[in-house]
C-alpha cells in the first residue's frame, strides 16, 4: 500500500512536470493557443493526451513502474482512480496561474509603452509598429547639464554622474548618445578622466558600489549623496 | 452697413479655409524632453495642436476640402471620419502637407459623449495625482467666476493672484535647476533697475499710508501723496534689508513685480534646512488651485466642454430618470503588474486613466483578477464599465479623467441600449420592430412567388387583373 502511495506521488510530480512545461510548447501570439492556456478543462484535456502520447522515456518508465505498481497491490478503488485523473487531468489553480502570467508577461513585452495618466491612445498608438519605437532608448534630445545645471568638474567624485556616460567597458560615451552638446560633453569626459586618473573610478568596468546596490536591486540614481553645501535653496 | 465695408473678394478670402486655418500652437512637452529616453515621434500627442478640417461628403468625393488644391482622393475618401489636419497648405513641392486626424478628433467626440464638466479645486496630474482622503472633495467649475479671471487691470494683478489661471512669469516650482539660472541671467538681471523703481513706488505708497494713519489719529487733513522719486538710496537700502528678513514678504513683491505664477509653500522635508533657519521663515498658505502643479498652459477647461455642473439626471424612456450618469466601457491598456510596480491602466474615451481608489472591483482580490492579466482570448481585449466622475486639465494640457465603479444597475442599463443585455428578464419589443433587414432577408422575400418582381401598373389600382 505503501509502495502505491509512494507511486502516485510520483506520478503527481510527474504530471505537475509537464503541465509546467506546457507554456513553452505554446505560442503565445496565437489566440488559439491562449484559448488552451486559458480555456475550458476539455482543450486541457486534449493537450494533456496528446502529451502522454509524446511522452519522454522517463516519463514513460514512470508509467511502467506505476503499472507494476497496481499489479502488485491489486486495482485501484472507484474513488482512488477518480482522484487520479483529476490529478491528470485538471490543472491545478496555481499552474493555471503560473500559466497566464506567463502569458501576460509575454505580452507585456510586446507593449513596453510605460502609459501615463492623460495619455491620449488611437489605435494606431497600440499597434505593433507604433510599439516597437518604445523599446529602444533613444538619445537624449536635450542637454542634462544644461538642463540641470552643474558643472561636471565639480562633480568628478560622483561615481553614479561618472557611470552614466560610460559605457560597461570602460570607455567615454559618444556624444551621439549621451546628447550633451560639445562644450559639455568636453566637460563631461575631462571629469571621467580625471576620476580614473585619480583611481576613484575603476577604467574597466562600472564602479563596484553601483554593482553592489545593482545585486540588491537599488537604482544608481537612488543612491544618497551628501548634499552640495553650496547650492543652498534659499 | 458694416457688412459692405468688406470687398467682395476680402469677404471671400476671410472665409476661406486658408483663413481659417490658425498657426498651429506648440506641442505637449513629450517623454523625450521629461528625461527619459523611450519615446516615440509619431505617437498621439496629449493634445492636438493643429485644427482639424472636415468637409461634406459630396465635396470629399471630389477632394474639395476647401484648400487650394483638390485633396488625392485615395488616402482621403475612404475613412468613415472626414478629418484632417493640414501641417502646410502649400509647400515649396508644390503639394499639401496633410494626415488624418480622426485620433484626436474622435477623441474630443467621445469624450463630450460623456457629458463631463471640466472642474478645478485640488491640483490634477502629477505621479501622486489622488489619495483615499481626498478623492471626494467636492470640485468646482473652471467657469465659475472666482476662477476664472482673465481680464484683470494690470494695477489688481496682484490682488487677483488666487482666482487666475493666466501669468506672464513662470511657475518657480516647474523649472529645473539650469532653466532657472538661464531665466536669472536672461529675463529677471535686466530688470534690476525696474525693480528699484518698483520698490521706490512701494515705499512711498507705504509712507504715505503711514502718514496718512497719523493724520487721522491726529484729526488733521490728509497728507499730499508721495512721490516715488523723493525717495532717497538710503531708504531704500533700509527697506531692502528689511525686506530680506522677512521671506514672504520679499517674495510678494518679486512675485508681484515679476507675476509669478503662486507658489505652494515648501514643507519641512522639501525644505531640507536645519530647525534654527526653519524659525524665521514664515510662510502663506496659497489658495490657488494651480500653486501645487503649475499654471495650465490652455484655459483650464482647454475648450474641451462647456458643461457647469454633473449635477443633472439622465433620463431613460422606459426607466425613467436615471440616479447614475450612463457609465462609459474602459479598456484595459495595460494589465497590473505586482512585480515591478506598475498600477494597471484604463482607457476611458481614448484617454489613459487611473484605477480607481478605494474599496473598488480593481483592488478587491475576488474582482481583481481581469486588471491583473492579458486574456487574448477575449476578443477585442478586457473591457469593463466604469462611472467617470471629474475631468480635470493639468499643469501639461493634459486631461485627468477620474473613474469610479459603474453601478450594476446602470451598467445593466447601459448593455440594455447597447443591446447587449436585457432587463427584468423581458425580449425588448422595440428591437425586434425597429431591427434593420439584413441583404439576404430582402432577396428571400423577392425571391417568393406571390410577391411581384417589379412594380406594375396594377399594384397601383391602374388596371384590373
Amino acid at each position: 500500500m505503501s509502495c502505491r502511495q509512494w507511486l502516485s506521488s510520483a506520478l503527481r510530480q510527474c504530471q505537475a512536470g509537464l503541465a509546467q512545461q506546457q507554456p513553452r510548447a505554446f505560442s503565445t501570439s496565437a489566440p488559439v493557443a491562449a484559448r488552451h492556456i486559458f480555456g475550458d478543462n476539455n482543450n486541457n484535456n486534449n493537450s494533456n493526451n496528446n502529451n502522454r502520447r509524446a511522452r519522454s522515456n522517463a516519463n514513460e518508465d514512470l508509467y511502467g513502474l506505476v503499472a507494476t505498481g497496481l499489479q502488485r497491490g491489486g486495482p485501484l478503488s472507484a474513488e482512488e482512480q477518480r482522484q487520479v485523473m483529476e490529478q491528470q487531468h485538471t490543472p491545478r489553480a496555481y499552474v493555471r496561474d503560473l500559466r497566464n502570467n506567463a502569458t501576460t508577461e509575454n505580452y507585456m513585452r510586446q507593449m513596453p509603452r510605460r502609459w501615463k495618466t492623460g495619455d491620449v491612445y488611437a489605435p494606431r498608438d497600440l499597434s505593433p509598429r507604433e510599439m516597437r519605437k518604445w523599446r529602444q532608448p533613444k538619445r537624449p534630445n536635450r542637454d542634462i547639464v544644461d538642463m540641470l545645471g552643474f558643472s561636471p568638474l565639480d562633480n568628478y567624485r560622483n561615481f553614479s554622474l561618472i557611470s552614466e556616460f560610460m559605457t560597461p567597458m570602460g570607455r567615454i560615451e559618444h556624444s551621439s548618445k549621451t546628447g550633451l552638446r560639445p562644450v559639455n560633453q568636453r566637460k563631461m569626459a575631462k571629469a571621467i578622466r580625471r576620476a580614473i586618473g585619480m583611481g576613484l573610478h575603476p577604467s574597466v568596468h562600472k564602479h563596484p558600489e553601483i554593482l553592489r546596490l545593482g545585486r540588491h536591486g537599488v537604482p544608481s540614481s537612488a543612491i544618497p549623496m551628501a548634499s552640495d553645501p553650496s547650492q543652498n535653496r534659499l | 452697413m458694416a457688412a459692405r465695408s468688406v470687398s467682395p473678394g476680402g469677404a471671400l478670402l476671410r472665409a476661406s479655409r486658408m483663413f481659417a486655418l490658425p498657426t498651429p500652437i506648440p506641442a505637449p512637452s513629450n517623454e523625450a524632453s521629461a528625461g527619459t529616453n523611450y519615446s516615440s515621434n509619431t505617437a498621439t500627442l496629449a493634445f492636438p495642436t493643429h485644427q482639424v478640417i472636415t468637409t461634406l461628403s459630396s465635396s470629399r468625393k471630389k477632394g474639395d476640402w476647401g484648400l487650394k488644391r483638390p485633396l488625392p482622393l485615395k488616402s482621403t475618401t475612404k475613412s468613415s471620419n472626414p478629418m484632417l489636419r493640414v501641417k502646410a497648405i502649400d509647400t515649396i513641392e508644390q503639394i499639401t502637407d496633410y494626415t488624418s486626424a480622426t485620433d484626436h478628433g474622435i477623441t474630443l467626440r467621445k469624450f463630450q459623449e460623456l457629458g463631463m464638466p471640466l472642474t478645478a479645486r485640488r491640483p490634477a496630474g502629477g505621479e501622486q495625482t489622488d489619495s483615499t482622503s481626498t478623492m471626494n472633495l467636492p470640485q468646482k467649475s473652471v467657469f465659475e467666476d472666482e476662477l476664472d479671471v482673465t481680464d484683470i487691470h494690470p494695477d489688481k494683478r496682484a490682488q487677483a493672484i488666487d482666482t487666475r489661471w493666466k501669468f506672464s512669469g513662470p511657475w518657480l516650482a516647474g523649472q529645473t535647476q539650469g532653466e532657472f539660472k538661464k531665466w536669472l541671467a536672461k529675463e529677471v538681471r535686466p530688470k534690476r533697475s525696474a525693480f528699484r523703481e518698483f520698490l521706490k513706488k512701494n515705499i512711498a505708497r507705504e509712507l504715505h499710508a503711514a502718514a496718512a494713519k497719523v493724520a487721522v489719529d491726529k484729526g488733521q487733513d490728509q497728507p499730499a501723496l508721495i512721490d516715488p522719486s523723493s525717495v532717497t538710496e538710503d531708504q531704500l537700502i533700509d527697506y531692502l534689508r528689511k525686506l530680506r528678513h522677512n521671506n514672504q514678504a520679499l517674495y510678494d513683491m518679486v512675485g508681484q513685480f515679476l507675476d509669478l505664477a503662486p507658489l505652494k509653500p515648501p514643507t519641512v522635508g522639501q525644505l531640507g534646512l536645519p530647525k534654527e533657519n526653519l524659525s524665521t521663515l514664515e510662510f502663506r498658505e496659497m489658495k490657488n488651485p494651480y500653486a501645487e502643479r503649475g499654471p495650465p498652459v490652455t484655459h483650464p477647461s482647454a475648450g474641451l466642454s462647456y458643461l457647469r455642473t454633473s449635477m443633472y439626471m439622465e433620463n431613460h424612456p422606459i426607466y425613467g430618470p436615471q440616479r447614475q450618469h450612463s457609465p462609459a466601457v474602459a479598456r484595459i491598456v495595460r494589465p497590473r503588474r505586482q512585480t515591478q510596480a506598475l498600477a494597471a491602466r484604463l482607457g476611458v474615451a481614448g484617454l489613459i486613466v487611473n484605477t480607481p481608489l478605494g474599496d473598488t472591483a480593481s483592488n478587491s482580490i475576488r474582482t481583481g483578477a481581469v486588471y491583473d492579466r492579458i486574456d487574448p482570448s477575449v476578443e477585442g481585449g478586457a473591457k469593463v464599465w466604469v462611472q467617470p466622475q471629474r475631468a480635470s486639465i493639468d499643469s501639461n494640457g493634459r486631461v485627468i479623467l477620474t473613474v469610479n465603479d459603474s453601478s450594476p444597475e446602470a451598467t445593466l442599463v447601459a448593455q440594455e441600449l447597447l443591446g447587449d443585455a436585457t432587463c427584468l428578464g423581458v425580449q425588448p419589443a422595440e428591437g425586434q420592430m425597429y431591427q434593420r433587414e439584413k441583404a439576404s432577408d430582402i432577396r428571400q422575400r423577392y425571391r417568393a412567388p406571390d410577391a411581384p418582381t417589379m412594380s406594375s401598373a396594377q399594384d397601383y389600382g391602374l388596371r384590373r387583373q
